[in-house]
């Protein structure tokens, strides 16, 4: 299908042979005022849409939607396009590296610079719902939690650090992903303990054959399942 | 011994005038680390940084069976080599890329354990030392010749034989009141938190401000004496900080040196007919080795005992407010004026300062942009004069990333009320403790 021999090429192709995709979020005034430019400056548009091929002569926009977008408000007959193969991995990056996308990081694994860089960049954002968190506390709690085992951020909110269920924590699913490790067998570090509910650490302690924790409280859970091997 | 400087000599001799890398690393870097004491079986060329990236040269002695050219874990010493048509004149832009290229892969993945480094094209030769996240000279940057290899290889194989256990922070700004005794106390506190092993000096013998704010007594007359005296140790002088845990019987300890009573009214006239200026850094022979952290708090102006305290430090860091101008004017006088001229006097490519943080109040996005507007001016004034201040005050900043960003400490109540407390506010409150803790691993913890 694919004719491979057009990859990494740049084309002229006709604006109507080609599908938009997604489409940009971009305002009404930054398409129109950028494609009154274009045409009053030659009409060539230099950064090129980035197209996949998904049929002959049939193309459809992976990135820069936005130049697409203006290209079509300017009239253009032909647009200059890039063709990249057609992989799902190829598309991502493109997005990525147009900036229409945001790129995340593993959360599994990364180091406290990658964290405090993360944070940062969410406090940043203009009417961010994490506008009010600390990233000196948040970046401490998050790196120094057993994150290599979480299998959700959901244990965030937990850390007392002003990142609460909603809004915030969602907004971190912008720059986070994991790959959690499995929990292993038996867990004496208290950090991590204390991240695990009552229950949890109940049936826990039975399958080390703790005896006579029914009534303990979590702290106490914590304590006794530390010291046991 | 002898046959090995020899060579050195003779290869310093023969090679050609704009030898390329690939001839100084044959003929030059082998014979360097052999001069240094590694043998060919403790030497890897290319080693993988974690970053894949790849470092000329990575050493390490053998430990027991653990071989470096087997196990290629934990590397002592990296060497990045240039030819000699990249010149490493101190200042130069090639030198500068090839420091940050160093300092790069000392802080790799793959090159944790890495404690020195050294940059050499054979006819310039500098060696850093890489504490924590700390890369600083360790000596100053040498024009090799043939009369001075042999020396110049001696001392840098000296120094990498007899590692100083401690980094000494020098906490200065010309300015008062920018908080230089609150974070000389938090991170003193902090760092022992995290298991270090700290000395703190409160060498501000007209505020004693440090000394008090733990409770401390001061002292009568034990550091003037320690200085003076050539034979007084000045451990003598020692007093302990000890904070109880609420669980167990444990306690946070770190030292101190407290402020002393008889220096408050000596005068600065007095003063330097009695001392030198590296009487504090001869006295802390002894402490380097035994402490992790040595934390100086340093009056300010530029008096006399500043001199000291600077003079004996690695590093200088130097706390500023975003709303006080002075302070950061100060604190480019200090980088481009104050530290040099000790730098130019030990002579060994130390004090390095360390990028400036802001110390003080909540900053908004119009007090930000007046600051970074006055930082700008600073540095513009600085590169008429040919010094280049902007990684000093932005160190992300590069020519393709417009980074602006400035490390912030805020202070509020209760990190300024801790002192009547007599307790550090890391220890008391939460906030505190994880700013001082977001410091200390922002400028000195791997």
């Amino acid at each position: 299908m694919s004719n491979l021999n057009d990859v990494g090429h740049l084309m002229h192709l006709y604006l109507d042979e080609i599908d938009p995709g997604d489409g940009t979020h971009s305002s009404e005034f930054l398409i129109q005022a950028s494609a009154h430019l274009l045409n009053q400056k030659g009409g060539r548009n230099w950064v090129p849409v980035i197209v996949k091929e998904v049929s002959e002569d049939q193309y459809e926009v992976i990135g820069n939607t936005f130049v697409y977008a203006v290209a079509e408000a300017a009239g253009l007959e032909r647009v200059w396009c890039i063709v990249a193969d057609d992989s799902s991995d190829t598309q991502t990056l493109t997005q990525v590296l147009a900036g229409e996308e945001i790129p995340k990081i593993n959360l599994s694994k990364a180091s406290r610079d990658e964290i405090v860089a993360a944070l940062e960049y969410l406090v940043e954002q203009s009417g961010s719902a994490l506008q009010s968190i600390k990233v000196a506390v948040a970046a401490n709690r998050i790196d120094e939690a057993p994150r290599q085992y979480w299998t959700s951020l959901d244990p965030i909110a937990s850390l007392k650090c002003g990142i609460t269920k909603g809004k915030k924590l969602n907004a971190l699913k912008q720059v986070f992903y994991l790959t959690p490790q499995p929990m292993p067998e038996t867990i004496t570090d208290v950090a991590m303990l204390q991240t695990l509910s009552t229950t949890e650490l109940k049936a826990m302690a039975k399958k080390r054959g703790i005896a006579g924790i029914s009534k303990l409280k979590k702290a106490d859970l914590v304590e006794v399942l530390s010291q046991s091997e | 011994m002898s046959t090995t400087t020899i060579s050195l000599r003779d290869i310093l001799r023969s090679l050609p005038e704009g030898a390329a890398e690939a001839v100084v690393e044959l003929h030059f870097a082998t014979q360097l680390l052999k001069a240094l004491g590694f043998g060919p079986q403790e030497v890897h060329p290319q080693f993988p940084d974690g970053n894949n990236k790849f470092v000329d040269r990575a050493a390490r002695k053998t430990i027991g069976d653990d071989v470096f050219l087997h196990t290629k874990s934990n590397p002592y010493l990296l060497l990045e080599l240039k030819g000699r048509d990249i010149n490493l004149a101190e200042g130069t832009k090639q030198y500068q890329s090839t420091v940050r290229q160093l300092k790069q892969y000392l802080l790799a993945p793959n090159c944790q354990t890495a404690q020195w480094g050294i940059i050499s094209n054979s006819c310039h030769i500098q060696l850093f030392r890489k504490h924590g996240k700390v890369v600083f000279p360790a000596t100053q940057c040498f024009a090799l010749n043939e009369d001075n290899i042999d020396r110049v290889v001696k001392e840098i194989r000296r120094k990498l034989e007899q590692p100083p256990k401690a980094l000494t922070v020098s906490v200065y700004n010309n300015k008062g009141g920018v908080g230089k005794t609150t974070t000389t106390v938090n991170l003193a506190a902090i760092l022992t938190f995290l298991g270090k092993k700290v000395l703190a000096i409160d060498f501000d013998p007209n505020q004693q401000d440090f000394t008090s704010s733990l409770g401390l007594p001061l002292s009568e007359g034990h550091v003037f004496n320690a200085l003076n005296d050539r034979d007084a140790d000045l451990l003598s002088a020692l007093d302990t900080y000890a904070f109880p845990l609420k669980k167990g019987d444990r306690e946070l300890k770190f030292d101190v040196i407290p402020a002393d009573q008889e220096l408050v009214d000596a005068s600065d006239d007095s003063l330097r007919k009695l001392l030198k200026r590296n009487m504090l850094h001869r006295k802390l022979a002894a402490a380097r080795q035994n402490y992790d952290y040595i934390l100086i708090d340093s009056p300010p102006n530029w008096r006399f005992f500043s001199q000291l305290a600077v003079y004996a430090a690695d590093v200088v860091l130097i706390p500023t407010k975003h709303n006080n101008l002075f302070s950061l004017e100060n604190a480019a006088m200090a980088i481009t004026k104050f530290i040099p001229e000790i730098q130019a006097e030990k002579a060994d490519g130390s004090p390095m300062p360390l990028p400036v943080f802001f110390n003080g109040e909540k900053i908004t996005p119009s007090q930000r942009e007046i600051a970074q507007q006055e930082i700008t001016n600073i540095i513009r004034a600085a590169k008429k004069d040919g010094f280049d201040l902007l990684p000093y005050f932005y160190p992300r900043y590069t020519s393709s990333r417009r980074d602006l960003h400035i490390p912030h400490v805020p202070s509020y109540a209760n990190i300024a009320g801790a002192a009547f407390s007599r307790t550090p506010a890391v220890y008391r409150d939460r906030y505190a403790h994880e700013y001082y803790k977001n410091l200390a691993k922002e400028y000195f913890l791997q």
